[in-house]
């Protein structure tokens, strides 16, 4: 292991090169912690003092394997300098660096809501579910909080209402008073509005769909005009070549000419 | 997974139903309709039974309370799903800035202490395995 050639260091290098970072350093007691991901140490234990160039009354300890603080990499420690160094992270561990909406695969959940604007009303979520939903839940003591924090006394089970117990069931003929009825006031949907656009949309459409089939039905009569002039011409020479003598012929081709009419 | 969440969805939605047909005979109530109200009540405890016998079903599924917030708001819950995945890619991109400037920050010390202190940081980059400085 490449730990264990660095473990024999003579106590005069270790010294030195103590010496040099102090210099580097200058008279810093408590250096900032540095990140522990980079692999300069733990940052949680304060580093000994180091000691000064002049060899000061503050005799700190040399860093060896028994002086190393509980975070540091048992493997690294005693080697000189490096005595607060800890293995680098693996590489395969799933960091912030990696887009993670990509890796859990969730880019088709990014687009759907973040792509286009979602609407912001609960009605537009559930379209279907009758009354005044939009409204806050703490207004008329519906909302889902409350029944988590107060939750209702339930017995065991659900069981079906006896004939007795229907008895309690039996109502006043006549309809509601009015501030009973907000069940079944509905929230002004945009929904008319778009189909009232819709239909103002499509108001101007129909008069042009039929201008467009009028179009293709003159278009057709356009191309059904040349045979029908042929036809005609067809019929004239017809007419010219047979004589008068036949009548069965020309009330076929009359018939025919009518049929085609 | 998901037909657990589309049975419980169908149930709802007949409960829903019956809730609403039970509204309508209620709020302008006839003698002739006390049969129908009947069988409406009844309805509803069935499907009051079924939803519960979903519940052994979904027990593994959790909800985030904020979800509750949203909908107790009268909010699309949707909105909920769309402020999350926004958060968590603004956050992702911080994170991944933070570890770049750092990697970066990390290349440029071990190249300035490479040029102080040469032979210390030649045992440390023999220490890590690395050859070459990081560029």
């Amino acid at each position: 292991m490449k730990t264990t050639d660095a473990r024999p260091r003579d106590r005069a290098g270790a010294e030195k090169t103590m010496e040099n970072f102090s210099a580097l350093f200058g008279a810093q007691a408590d250096p900032p912690p540095p990140p522990t991901a980079l692999g300069f140490g733990p940052g949680k234990p304060p580093p000994p003092p180091p000691p000064p160039p002049g060899g000061g009354p503050g005799t700190a300890p040399q860093p060896t394997a028994a002086t190393a603080p509980p975070g540091a990499d048992k493997s690294v420690a005693g080697c000189g300098p490096f005595y607060l160094m800890r293995e680098l992270p693996g590489s395969t561990e799933l960091t912030g660096s990696t887009n993670l909406i990509t890796h859990y695969n969730l880019e088709h959940s990014y687009n759907k809501f973040c792509g286009k604007k979602v609407k912001e009303k609960l009605s537009n979520f559930l379209p279907d579910l009758p009354g005044m939903i939009d409204l806050p839940g703490s207004h008329d003591n519906s909302s889902l909080r409350s029944l988590i924090e107060k939750p209702p006394i339930l017995g065991g089970s659900f069981n079906p209402i006896t004939g007795t117990m229907l008895a309690g069931f039996r109502l006043h003929t006549g309809p509601l008073p009015e501030q009973c009825r907000l069940m079944h006031i509905q929230p002004p949907k945009k929904k008319n509005k778009h189909k009232h656009k819709q239909s103002r949309t499509q108001d101007p459409v129909p008069p042009e769909t039929p201008s467009d089939s009028d179009h293709k039905k003159k278009k057709k009569k356009k191309e059904e005009d040349p045979e029908r002039k042929r036809k005609k011409k067809e019929k004239k020479k017809k007419k010219n070549r047979h004589s008068p003598d036949h009548p069965g012929v020309g009330s076929s081709q009359a018939s025919s000419s009518s049929s085609l009419r | 997974m998901a037909e657990k969440f589309d049975h419980l969805e169908e149930h709802l939605e007949k409960f829903v139903e019956n809730i609403r047909q039970l509204g309508i005979i209620v709020s302008d109530f006839q003698p002739s309709s006390q049969a129908g109200l009947n069988q409406k009540l009844n309805f509803i405890v069935t499907g009051l039974q079924d939803i519960d016998k979903c519940r052994q079903q979904l027990h593994d599924i959790t909800v985030p309370l904020e979800v509750f917030e949203y909908i107790d708001q009268g909010r699309n819950p949707q909105l909920y799903t769309k402020e999350c995945l926004e958060r968590a890619l603004a956050k992702n991109e911080q994170v991944k800035g933070k570890i770049d400037t750092m990697k970066k920050f990390k290349s440029l010390l071990i190249q300035e202490l490479s040029k102080v202190f040469p032979e210390d940081m030649a045992k440390y980059r023999s220490i890590r395995g690395e050859d070459h400085p990081p560029s």
